[in-house]
This record gives structure tokens, sequence and C-alpha cells, in this order.
């Protein structure tokens, strides 16, 4: 029942004032998985059928765990997928067998073949690749190595480090963080979300497979999600939540609530799943500073995202991926269609204006979060920088501090509470840490370290209509008890 | 027929011949039982210098180290049971002297890493040649209970056709991978970056040896 959904992305450029017009062509299905398109004598390999007699006596959950799975009963063994040459990075002898430890997106892209090239550059896949030159800042230098492996990487991945005498390197594995980068070269780890070695379908649409990384001061989608409507129909009628449907396109399987999944990635009406779980982003919105943002896809099955404010590709141009290769582009989707995907999942169960206002309130605060504390704040810190008011290294001054957790925690709290719909995230746990911090820690910091260049390096940025509020001190206000004629 | 009832051709000097060769043999068998008991002793392995880093991983190892006290040398592992096989052994045994001498230099720690798994292919080799014999010496398969659950199971019921060291490879000395997935470059590579020397320096050591 497959077949091909074509979209034509449309947007303006701008600049070039010119259509600039792309055709994504998606191989998906209207359900929330692809059928497996290899021949079934792909599987069922003679050799794996012995590992389980002698694996339900060690480490036993494991055989115990596959006894269970949809593999065992489509008749997929263990070397189906743990099989490997003997020139494989990390092949390894195992009782007579040339095996693999890691199982990685590729090894699994063999049969779901649509799942690993939709994975394959997203934001998931290259979630090691995005903060490479970033994490020793602070996992090396304000704290130490230990913690990237058993802190930064297990989210983001590992790059696994197979030793010369074929072990897997204990810095690097184990890992299945998403964006881990495994000894055949491919990105990501399926088992981050689809747990081992049960693989089951329910357990990765379940908002918990996504909470051991999405959760916390700097993500807190669990949290949001929780506290959201959506989390509490969630939580209220599980049970009428079909998470065991073969298929489960929201509107059609299930009404009850949606998941993570079903917003990010599930199939919704007419628009099909995706593993690209960023393909429905119109907005970035864990960087300094929000960008509406373009997805590029490049011929070698790669993506990119890149700001809309910078100039669209050109189809065929090259460019620079995020692991510093160079790719091809294919196509480009706007931040408009973007929207207007995930728009088409609310309107399962919402009206379009409804949909359409929520979003109007999602993107005020981001934009609210940008032109009042985001800009001026990048704009103040990279004047400090630039006259040597601040050390480049970062995180050597409390000021560092500070704006890290502005944008990085409070002010990424805020923009996923309005994108989500948890209004104490948006502004106690968000926009009124973000406001708080600005006005007396970030800007006293920031005025102490510019000195007597003050008015230049930070004054000069908070001249916009956002902060006139602080021109008229003498406006009371009976919040705090300071205007006379609230006074009890 | 003589008087004694003894055959006629036991003269006087087969006789001797006898007593002699008798006490001979016995004094003979006796000096292989300790020919054998010296050169499988630990000091008399690691009198060659180039043993020292097979010695302090083997050290290291549960062999070396159990907690009931029981220590296996390295000739309970490595020669063979039986006097004349291990007298064989030792004979053969004794190229690894000539090695010593005339061969690469093994003393030099990074050159006994970098040959490390050929020595262990070889090894693995005889162990399986002689069906684990050694092991076999202290290790009897009917009396594996082991501390995990179902060892015992797993000794008993999945085991047909294998020997010891099929599965029980890299106990003892320092890890190599089966030569079915062994990766000389990647091998050297680690060695490189265990002693700081520039990459590709291991290959060119090899070929000067």
């Amino acid at each position: 029942m497959n077949f091909r959904n074509t979209y034509r992305l449309v947007s303006d450029t701008g600049c070039h004032g010119i259509a600039f017009s792309i055709l994504i062509v998606l191989w998906l299905s209207p359900a929330d998985a692809a059928k497996v398109a290899l021949d079934p004598g792909q599987w069922g390999h003679p050799a794996g059928e012995a590992c389980v007699s002698c694996h339900l006596k060690a480490s036993s959950g494991l055989a115990a765990q596959w006894q269970a799975s949809a593999h065992q009963r489509a008749g997929v063994n263990c070397m189906d997928c743990h099989q490997a040459t003997a020139a494989d990075a990390d092949a390894r002898e195992h009782e007579g067998q040339v095996i693999a430890t890691i199982v990685s997106p590729k090894d699994c892209g063999r049969c779901h073949t649509q799942e690993f090239e939709e994975q394959q550059g997203s934001v998931h896949a290259e979630a090691y690749a995005i903060i490479k030159d970033r994490v020793p800042a602070l996992a090396q230098n304000l704290t130490g190595p230990a913690v990237q492996a058993a802190g930064c990487d297990q989210c983001h991945g590992s790059l696994v480090k197979v030793r010369g005498d074929g072990s897997l390197d204990a810095a690097t594995w184990p890992n299945s963080g998403i964006g881990r980068v495994n000894p055949d070269g491919s990105k990501g780890s399926c088992s981050a979300c689809h747990g081992r070695h049960l693989f089951s379908k329910a357990q990765a649409r379940e908002p918990q497979a996504c909470v051991r990384c999405h959760a916390g001061p700097d993500s807190p989608d669990k949290e949001i999600y929780e506290a959201s409507k959506h989390g509490m129909l969630y939580a209220s009628q599980r049970d009428r939540m079909n998470l065991d449907a073969p298929e489960w396109v929201a509107g059609r399987d299930y009404t009850a609530a949606p998941t993570c999944v079903t917003c990010h990635m599930g199939a919704a009406g007419k628009l099909p799943a995706t593993h690209d779980v960023g393909l429905r982003n119109a907005w970035s919105l864990n960087s300094p500073v929000s960008q509406r943002q373009l997805l590029v896809v490049l011929e070698d099955g790669g993506k990119l995202e890149l700001p809309a404010s910078a100039p669209v590709p050109k189809r065929g141009a090259e460019i620079t991926k995020a692991d510093g290769t160079l790719g091809k582009v294919k196509s480009v989707g706007t931040p408009e269609r973007r929207r207007q995907a995930m728009s088409m999942v609310c309107q399962e169960c919402h009206g379009k204006l409804f949909t359409d206002a929520f979003m109007k309130q999602f993107d005020a605060v981001v934009d609210l979060f940008n032109g009042k504390f985001a800009q001026p704040a990048q704009a103040i810190m990279a004047g400090l920088y630039a006259q040597g008011l601040l050390t480049p290294l970062p995180f050597d001054e409390p000021i560092e501090f500070t704006y890290w957790e502005l944008w990085h925690d409070e002010g990424a709290r805020a923009r996923h509470g309005a994108a989500m719909a948890s209004p104490n995230h948006t502004w106690w746990e968000g926009m009124y840490l973000v406001g708080r911090n600005f006005y007396s820690r970030f800007l006293p910091a920031a005025r102490a370290a510019a000195g007597d260049r003050s008015a230049e390096l930070v004054e000069a940025h908070l001249t916009g209509d956002h902060h006139q509020w602080l021109t008229d001190p003498a406006a009371g206000n009976p919040i705090l008890g300071s205007s006379a004629s609230e006074a009890p | 027929m003589t008087r004694l009832g003894i055959p006629v051709f036991i003269t006087r000097h087969v006789l001797i011949a006898l007593v002699v060769g008798g006490i001979g043999g016995v004094l003979f068998a006796g000096f292989l039982l300790e020919f054998d008991r010296f050169t499988s002793r630990n000091a008399f392995c690691t009198a060659c210098h180039s043993m020292i880093y097979a010695e302090t991983a083997y050290q290291r190892s549960a062999h070396y180290n159990s907690a009931s006290g029981v220590r296996a040398s390295c000739g309970d592992c490595h020669v063979s049971p039986g006097l004349l096989a291990a007298t064989w052994d030792h004979l053969i045994g004794g190229k690894d002297l000539l090695k010593q001498w005339f061969g690469a230099d093994d003393d030099d720690p990074v050159v006994n890493a970098l040959r490390l798994p050929e020595s262990a292919f070889a090894a693995r080799a005889w162990f399986r040649s002689r069906d684990s014999a050694t092991c076999k010496r202290c290790h009897t398969m009917e009396a594996i209970q082991g501390k995990r659950a179902d060892t015992a199971a797993i000794h008993r019921e999945e085991t047909a056709g294998k020997t010891c060291v099929d599965c029980h490879y890299n106990l003892v000395h320092r890890p190599v991978p089966d030569e079915s997935t062994f990766k000389r470059d990647a091998w050297n590579r680690m060695i490189e970056e265990e002693f700081g020397l520039a990459p590709g320096m291991a290959g060119r050591m090899m070929a000067e040896e």
C-alpha cells in the first residue's frame, strides 16, 4: 500500500525576488512504518538460531526480549542483525561466527530502508556532529572527559572508537546516543528509541521513549508535555491510544491524545510518517537566537538546516555539511512548508483557525525572546569579546554562565513551552527567568565588564521599545505595593 | 636349559646390559621428568627478557591470582601432559631460545607488542590441535559449575564439537582478536598510540626486524 507522495515546496527567496520552487520526493506511506521491501529469503540466517539456545542461558534477557519481538515472529534472528564481514572495522569472532556488537542504522536499513534514509541527515542523526566543536568547552574544560562518555555522548551519541585489538573503546561505548557515529560510518542509533531487543513500535510511540534526553533544564520536553493539555489527555486516556496498532495514523487509528511521535514523526490524516524528526520544525529553538530554518536535502541523502535569512542555496550547489564534508543540494524545504506539515497534524483534532492562532501565539513568544533578549544579549557579548573585555575562553568569567543559561536553558524552556503549550514553562520556568536574569544579572555584569564604555557596548543595544519601560521609574504598580492608589 | 631355568641366551653379559640399561632407563626417565619440571617453571620461562611482557599480563590474570590459591604455571598451560609429549614440546620450544638469540628484538616492548598477535595465533592453534589438553589438566568438564546462572548448563549443552580454547581465549595474556578478524593496520596504530610513536612507525619497525 505504499505510494509516492510528491510535495511541492514553494517559497520566495526575497533577495533574488524570484519564486524558488523545489520538489521533495518522499517515499512515504500514510501509515507509521514502511513495509519491508526485502525478500524474506534475505533473512533467517542459518547460524542465527544457534545463538538463542546459549543466550537463553547467558544474558538471557536479550534472548527473551527477542523471543517476544516482531522480529522473532518474522523469522529475523540474531545473526541477521549482528552479522559482519571480517573486514568490518568492529568485526569480531564469537562462537565461530564473525559478528559486530553494534547494530548500526545501516544494518537496520538493510530491511528498513525507508526509515534509514529518512533518519540519515536528520537533526537526530547529526546530534553528535552538530555540537562536536562546542562540547570541549563544557565536557573537557568545565568538567572532564569522564562526563562526555557518561553524559553528553549518551544523548548526542559518541564517535565510536574501535581499538586495535578489536574491542570497543570504553570512552566511546556502550552508547546509544541518537547521533552516534558508528564504525561503519553511518550515523545514529535506532536503539535510542527502539529499545533492544524487543524493538517494539508501541514503546517508541510512548512519550517515555524520548524522555532519556528530552528532559531536564535545557530541553524539558518531558515536563512540558506532561504539563500540557496533550500530556494530561494522554495520561488519562492512555488505554485508548491504540499504541500496539500495526499502523498508527492520528485521526484514524487513535484520537485520544498526541504523543511526541504524533507531531514530530507520526502519520496524521494524509500527512505521511517520517523518521526525520526535525522535518516539521519551522524554527530552531535551541540556538542563541531562534531562526526560521530551511531544510536543505542533499543528493547523497544528507540534510542540513540553514537559517531562512541566509541566501537559499540553489539546486546543484555545493554546500558544507555539519560534519565538514561537502554535499550537493537536491532540494530545499521552506519554514512555511514545514509549518504547514506540522499544522496538518494539529488539524486532525483542531480547526484551522485554532491551529493558525496557536502558531501565532507561539511565534510571538519566539519573536519576543529574539528581539527583547536574545539579539541584544548576543550583540553585547560579541562587543565585549571583540573589545577584549572578556577573554575568548568560554566559562572563565561568570557572565558567560549567565549568558549561556539565558538562551540555552531558560530561553530554550520558554520557547519549547510556547511550542508545546505548557504555560508554566513558557512563563515561570522560562521567560520570567529570562527577564529576571537579563535585567538583574546579565546587564549588570555586562556593564561592569564594559566599564566606561558601557554606553557604547551595552546601552546602545537596549534602545528599542522592548526596554522603554525602564525609562519611567515613577510608574508604580500594586504588584510590589509601589502604587499609592492601590495601597491598602 | 640351565640349572636356574634361565634361557641360555641370557648370558652374563646380557644380564649386565639389562641391569645397566634398566638403571640407565630409569635414570633417563627421571632426568626427563626433572628436565620437564625444571623447564616448565615460571622462573625458567621468564629467564628470557622477552617473556616479561607475557609474564606481566599473566600475573594480573585469574590463572595467577585465584581465590583458592591454585596457580597455573607457564608449563601447566603451555607444555603438554605426558612425559613424551612434554619432552617433545620442550624440544620444539627450543626454537624460542634460538629466536631470543638470533631473531627479532622481542626484548623491545614495542617490537614485542607488535609481534604478539602472531604468537597468540600460534598458541591458539597449538591448544586447538591438542584439544585443549592442558586446560583439562585442571578443569574437568563435568565439574564446571561457574558463578553465573546457567554456566554449568552452557558447558553441558552448548559445547558439542568445541574445545575449551574455541571460546576461552584472551584469558591470560594481552587480548588479541581472532585471526579471522585481525587487522594489522589497526593493531599497529594502537601500539603506536600506546607508545607515542609517529603514525607508520610500527610498519617500519616491523619491516626492519
